[in-house]
């Protein structure tokens, strides 16, 4: 049964549908390679977790509109039209077997870009409504309240204020002509408070201008994980309004992928932004403290137990920053630190990203996928690992406990805070 | 109707009405795709597109299809990689430098060039048909392919295996007599002209979309593609 939602739905996936999503549609030979590259699907071995399955609603809803090929197949019976049942049923595909992690991209021998593709049809989906309860709300809290963890305005103020007394790190809040904006995400703020201290306290030594906006204060786009366009925009817009009235030169991302994806790379061709205001992580932007010299690290500081690293899809191999954070690690474990295979652009996602982490009901997908990365971990040893995602993080953080493993977790900017001379 | 009339008719207008429906179909989804419309992207570069591109074309036609196993996960596929990749470089050398190719190549470009002697042909293409077999196989037991393959898909199969074995029958010279063989084998080209259009076959035409798509994000985002 086709209903006003699925409507809604076909409507996103038509608007969206312009050559760059066409010509891609068209190129897939039905190959199934992109499957074997899907965590999800390497872990659990259900055929619908192909990447390329994952499509499925955008494909129809292009071919029966847009080609002869899939009118002739309406016409023969041999394919239906997008019902309701379909909607829900793949909404749990993808939103539950998928971080976007976009690892199929790189596999495909046609280079089909599937990450941004389920990203398209999670669109769809956001649009009809038919997201996971889960996902659903904590994207009402950011709304309504502005962060997805609930935090509001005056725990926010508390907990910065609390920060910076605990750890005694001084954090500029709404400094007027600021060069730097580093916005952070609720989960550094409430879960890894030490994240959020470490950077303060690099900034500090650096003597970098710099601030956090109490308006602009969330850098999570739990918008962008259901992929609803206007809240996207909305959450946004909340921080490039705070960088404008505060006058900065650059927006610093804190360790959060999906954030850095969304501001660096969609929110140029989704809105308008501010002109002149550079986008940087914050592992790329201490790098270049680093390399600068306006911070200094003490050599070997973590040299011991092995130390590896572990790739944030959006951050690396969508994001480019991958020498800086390994150039860092070289400094501070020279001796200790240890490459897991694969890495870099092929690198193995943590299972948690993509609003993945924030549903229950994904539990035993993320921690199935989690399996995979214990065992890249243990084949180098590693008693310690670190990343540039609070994502990340939290994954291996309840991944780690769940499956209690002797492994410790960093933040990476946790450990330059620490070699800091 | 006798054979030497089926021929004729089969090298004649069927072929001819094949090939414009082969050019016009294509032509029209090409057309369809390019309308859709192209939004710029706005966001700021990192690294080079160009490069990406170059280097995602150099890694798809020389290096993979060569040494696949530099992709790591060749060895959840070796099946696909292999068997894919030798049925599209025995298609590509019997088409280009097999011999009677050559003359078809000559008689609509005026021109030609040096085929490649037979018994490598001989071995590409009984390469080509194993692989097709191999593949029609895989993708009758492979829990994935078997959910991703309908109904058009086996006549991919079947329009693309046909030419290719009555081929190889009529170059060995096998079991039929001539007329025979080589109507057969220019009605399945034909039927494979036609369908080409309306299936996934022509991906050989959005391969050069989605290739440089790939090559220009990873090289937009400084990623090796």
């Amino acid at each position: 049964m086709k209903s006003q939602k699925t409507q809604s739905a076909i409507n996103t996936y038509l608007k969206e549908t312009g050559g760059w999503v066409a010509s891609q549609l068209e190129a897939c030979t039905r190959c199934g390679i992109c499957a074997e590259a899907c965590h999800f699907y390497q872990a659990l071995g259900n055929p619908e977790y192909a990447p390329i399955w994952k499509l499925e609603p955008l494909r129809r809803a292009y071919e029966q509109r847009f080609t002869v090929a899939g009118k002739l197949k309406l016409a023969l019976g041999l394919e239906k039209k997008l019902a309701d049942s379909d909607l829900e049923h793949w909404s749990k595909i993808v939103y539950e077997a998928c971080t976007v992690c976009n690892k199929c991209a790189h596999v495909c021998p046609m280079g089909i870009q599937l990450g941004p593709l389920i990203h398209g049809v999670r669109a769809g989906m956001a649009a009809a409504g038919v997201v996971p309860a889960d996902l659903a709300e904590a994207t009402e809290k950011q709304k309504t309240v502005g962060s997805p963890l609930g935090v509001t305005d005056e725990m926010w103020r508390e907990r910065i204020d609390w920060i910076t007394d605990e750890w005694e790190a001084q954090i500029p809040v709404d400094k007027a002509g600021a060069e730097s904006l580093v916005v952070f995400t609720s989960i550094e703020l409430m879960k890894f408070p030490d994240n959020l201290a470490a950077v303060a306290r690099i900034l500090n030594r650096a003597g970098e201008n710099w601030t956090v906006s109490s308006t602009g204060r969330e850098v999570v786009n739990f918008g962008y994980f259901e992929a609803d366009e206007e809240l996207t925009r909305l959450f946004m817009y909340r921080v490039f309004k705070a960088a404008e009235e505060l006058g900065v030169k650059r927006i610093i991302i804190s360790e959060c992928g999906h954030a850095y994806d969304a501001f660096r790379w969609a929110a140029p061709n989704m809105m308008k932004v501010p002109k002149g205001v550079e986008i940087a992580h914050i592992s790329e932007y201490i790098h270049q403290l680093w390399k600068t010299g306006r911070i200094k690290l003490k050599e070997g500081a973590f040299d011991g137990e092995t130390i590896t690293f572990h790739d944030s899809c959006k951050i690396q191999r969508r994001g480019g920053i991958i020498k800086q954070p390994r150039e860092l690690l070289r400094v501070l474990a020279p001796r200790s630190f240890k490459e897991m295979t694969p890495n870099k652009e092929q690198s193995l996602c943590c299972g948690g990203g993509g609003g993945v982490i924030s549903i229950k009901e994904a539990d035993a997908n993320r921690y199935a996928v989690f399996e995979m990365k214990i065992e890249q971990l243990q084949e180098v040893q590693a008693r310690a690992v670190c990343m540039v995602c609070s994502n990340c993080r939290l994954q291996f953080v309840d991944s780690v406990g769940h499956f209690n493993l002797p492994v410790k977790v960093h933040g990476l900017a946790e450990l330059v805070s620490k070699a800091l001379v | 109707m006798n054979w030497t009339n089926i021929l004729n008719f089969s090298r004649g207008p069927l072929l001819h009405v094949a090939m414009i429906i082969f050019v016009a179909g294509l032509s029209y989804r090409l057309v369809r795709v390019l309308l859709l419309g192209w939004a710029r992207d706005r966001a700021k570069n990192k690294g080079s597109k160009l490069w990406g591109v170059i280097v995602n074309y150099l890694k798809g036609l020389f290096v993979l299809p060569f040494i696949p196993w530099v992709r790591r996960t060749f060895r959840h596929n070796e099946l696909t990689f292999i068997a894919g990749g030798l049925f599209h470089l025995s298609l590509f050398l019997v088409l280009v430098f097999g011999t009677a190719h050559i003359l078809v190549w000559k008689s609509l470009w005026g021109f030609g060039w040096k085929g490649l002697p037979t018994p490598i042909l001989a071995f590409f293409s009984a390469a080509g048909i194993i692989s097709m077999i191999v593949l029609l196989i895989n993708r009758l037991t492979h829990p994935v392919l078997k959910m991703l393959t309908r109904f058009p898909v086996w006549i991919n199969w079947l329009v693309v295996f046909l030419p290719m074995i009555t081929g190889f029958i009529m170059a060995r010279h096998l079991w039929f007599r001539y007329e025979v063989i080589f109507s057969l084998h220019l009605i399945s080209v034909s039927l494979l002209l036609i369908w080409v259009p309306f299936g996934r076959i022509s991906h050989f035409l959005f391969y050069f979309f989605s290739k440089t798509i790939h090559g220009a994000q990873a090289g937009k985002r400084a990623v090796t593609p």
